[in-house]
């Protein structure tokens, strides 16, 4: 429980909506031979978003202005998620090929081109 | 959310403490005072040295105390060395209802967190709902009041984009395995607080607008500088709100009377900065116009810096037409802008390059200018200079609300009183012609008519020289729009044409010649100024009257005297008129060849009219209106303006005017 105050007072209206994800194990942490990862989470609405690893990075709208833009929050729902999940071991694991990888982070740049 | 899962149990964690907050802060209400008193164990006690705020938290470096302090007063601002320091957290939540500043004391009630980070020595303390602040004295209590109605501005640390992009450290391997009792964005809390720069303030000048607005609000805001060019100097009226009315024959809700050693009128920019974006900025308050013209040629295309704004309105082109016709007439930009993200913009870009949607309208803090205008320096490439058109371009273009420049003649001018209007809100009616015009041109007008509006600022140096004879103006961003041409606020009317403007082709050459009018015809409209002749049918008996005049100063008012009776007393001039002038005013009726159908209607006054002069002098001198020897008389060509024109009964009023 004390985990928890702590976390809601960081996250504040990310906490909840972070933990709902885990507990829908949502998070999957995807590799590739090369040893390169990111996470897809899915989100509410049954899409995937990409977060990065080396850094504070997601695809999700949210993050974008949140984050990003208004600088209101440090993260999104799905890069807590991810930590969460990793602290709690909650991660699906998932590998692909260098190429699969590749398009996953590249196919969300296309997007927002 | 799922039955027994995580979240769920989050949830219900957050209302318990939503309510145990509540009625733990109704319950301090009720408590007294809590100066001196000792405290139950768990209480923590702090001394706020600095605060600043990161993604919504408030960050306050503190100081712990032993006890509450008794008599300490705000003003104590000695740090203890031997005390530890501490960076305490506070929600938004809570933060806002603190109010708390430097040198507040402030009590934490348990349930609080301590977290002791790795790499740093200051432990952060968390979960600070239970917050209450030290009312220190009597005295400080009314200060307090007077304090939180002033909403202090807190530093915001921004964190850059590179710390969150982990930019820095890129050196470094993996990124750790956050452990069950580290919250896992600790890491991402930069130590902000004791760097006294703000990261956006570079030592150079700033060329981008949008960055020292958003910047604004941030401790050291005010050093920001941008450098921005100046397009457009002018006056607004100084009511002028965020309404602007684009047909500016409307006049703007009525201020109160004007006094002239009031300042009614600012002076405003027009400003360019290097990316393209645009922004209105306020400078001070003038009680007249009359030095903008000064300002227009020393100021217009070169740099300033502007330093310390005040964000009045971000403003947007439906709200702002006026301001925006302006802005689209200086679009696309002459030279490349720079492009965020990019160092150098190309040619192909800028006519890709969308009109601008916003602006912001910014004003100095203070009286004094805050503006540095480099007048050494050479004038901007950026800058577009007003392009001259003929009036004869002007009125075949298009467009709606577009702004147009002209140098034209005045031949007339008219105020239009429309019932009880103070003088500074008439508008006035000016008729204008230039080269192009008048050299013969099929289905043109000759003389065009100009709407000055209220909301276009004049100088007394134009509004007296306009009134007394014909001159040349220059009209600076006038707009034209449904077949007129309006003068209205950001419109500046010079008498001398700049000495920077592009004239496309026009014709800018001196008339020469006596001007010729309009003959009246079928398609004469109200409003305007025409030439005449015709034939007198007759006479409107019921509305013809004559008065005396004073024959020294003109007085229409002229007074019985208390002495003698028959004699005429005139008050301007405080003394007996002796042989007064007869002022007779008539209005005739004629036959026009140009305009057969109509009932042509011409009132003349006596002492103006030329050409029916002599029929009216043979009238008076007989002492009788003999109507029938006035009519038939062939009358030449009369300037007349024109009132009314009706089609049912079909009828044309005028009246004979005399011409600058």
């Amino acid at each position: 429980d004390m985990l928890f105050s702590r976390l809601n007072f960081i996250f504040g209206p990310s906490a909840v909506p972070a933990l709902g994800l885990v507990d829908q194990r949502a998070v999957t942490r995807v590799t590739s031979p090369s040893g390169r990862t990111a996470y897809q989470v899915l989100g509410s609405s049954g899409k995937p978003y990409t977060c990065y690893s080396s850094c504070h990075f997601c695809t999700c709208p949210a993050f974008g202005f949140t984050v990003l833009q208004k600088s209101e929050s440090l993260l999104c729902k799905h890069i807590l998620a991810v930590y969460l999940s990793q602290a709690l071991g909650a991660c699906q694991e998932l590998s692909v090929s260098e190429e699969q990888l590749t398009s996953i982070l590249l196919a969300e740049e296309e997007d927002e081109g | 959310l799922r039955r027994g899962g995580l979240a769920e149990r989050l949830c219900r964690l957050q209302n318990r403490e939503r309510s145990a907050i509540s009625f733990w802060r109704h319950q301090c209400i009720s408590d007294t005072k809590t100066s001196g008193k000792k405290h139950k164990s768990g209480v923590l006690i702090v001394k706020i040295l600095e605060m600043c705020e990161e993604c919504t938290i408030q960050v306050a470096v503190c100081q712990q105390l032993e006890q509450t302090p008794a008599t300490l007063s705000p003003g104590d601002a000695a740090v203890n060395a031997g005390e530890p320091i501490l960076k305490v957290l506070f929600a938004r939540e809570t933060a806002a209802h603190l109010k708390s500043r430097p040198q507040d004391v402030i009590l934490i009630h348990p349930p609080w967190q301590k977290l002791l980070l790795k790499n740093t020595d200051v432990p952060v303390i968390m979960n600070t709902y239970f917050s209450q602040k030290v009312l220190l004295s009597e005295h400080s209590e009314t200060g307090e009041k007077a304090y939180s109605l002033t909403k202090m501005p807190i530093r915001k640390n921004v964190i850059s984009l590179a710390q969150t992009f982990r930019l820095d450290d890129l050196g470094d391997a993996l990124h750790q395995e956050p452990s069950e009792n580290q919250v896992a964005c600790a890491p991402q809390i930069p130590n902000n607080c004791d760097s006294k720069q703000h990261p956006l303030v570079p030592s150079a000048v700033n060329d981008s607008l949008l960055e020292m607005v958003e910047s604004q609000g941030a401790v050291g805001w005010r050093e920001v500088q941008v450098r921005v060019v100046i397009q457009r100097v002018y006056c607004l009226p100084a009511r002028e709100g965020s309404r602007s009315y684009v047909q500016g024959n409307k006049p703007l809700a009525a201020p109160p009377t004007m006094n002239s050693d009031l300042p009614n009128v600012r002076l405003c920019l027009l400003v360019q900065d290097a990316y393209g974006m645009f922004s209105e900025v306020q400078l001070q308050s003038l009680s007249s116009a009359d030095d903008v013209e000064q300002y227009c040629r020393r100021w217009e295309g070169r740099f300033c810096c502007l330093a310390g704004m005040k964000i009045l309105q971000r403003t947007t082109r439906g709200r702002a037409l006026g301001l925006f016709s302006l802005i689209d007439s200086l679009w696309p930009p002459v030279v490349p802008v720079k492009v965020p993200g990019q160092t150098q913009g190309s040619e192909m870009m800028i006519k890709e390059l969308p009109p601008p949607s916003f602006c912001y309208i910014l004003a100095v803090q203070s009286s004094e200018i805050d503006v540095e205008v480099d007048e050494e320096e050479q004038i901007s490439h950026l800058y577009q200079p007003p392009a001259v058109r003929g009036l004869k371009d002007i009125l075949q273009m298009d467009g709606c609300n577009e702004r147009c420049s002209f140098w034209a003649r005045v031949l007339y001018l008219r105020l239009q009183t429309k019932g009880h209007v103070p003088i500074n809100q008439r508008e006035i009616w000016l008729f204008v012609t230039d080269t192009t015009l008048q050299n013969v041109v099929p289905r043109m007008p000759r003389v065009v008519g100009v709407t000055v509006a209220a909301s276009c600022v004049l100088s007394t140096e134009i509004s007296e020289a306009l009134s007394v004879a014909s001159q040349r103006v220059f009209f600076k961003d006038a707009l034209w729009g449904n077949g007129r041409i309006i003068c209205v606020e950001r419109t500046v009317l010079l008498l001398q044409k700049p000495l920077l403007c592009s004239a496309a082709g026009a014709d800018l050459s001196e008339l020469t010649g006596p001007v010729r009018l309009d003959e009246l015809d079928s398609t004469t409209q109200a409003n305007s100024i025409c030439a005449l002749r015709g034939t007198v049918v007759g006479v409107n008996e019921r509305t013809a009257f004559s008065w005396p005049t004073c024959d020294r100063c003109g007085n229409g008012k002229l007074e019985l005297c208390p002495q003698d009776r028959e004699l005429l007393y005139c008050n301007q001039c405080s003394e007996v008129v002796v042989s007064p002038v007869l002022k007779m005013q008539l209005e005739v009726f004629l036959s026009c060849p140009s305009r057969s159908q109509s009932t042509v209607k011409v009132k003349v006054q006596h002492e103006m009219s030329c050409g029916l002069f002599v029929l009216i002098n043979v009238l008076l001198s007989l002492q009788s209106y003999e109507v029938q020897s006035v009519l038939g008389k062939e009358v030449g060509l009369l300037n007349c303006y024109v009132h009314a024109v009706t089609s049912r009964p079909n009828c044309v009023g005028l009246e004979e005017i005399v011409l600058l």
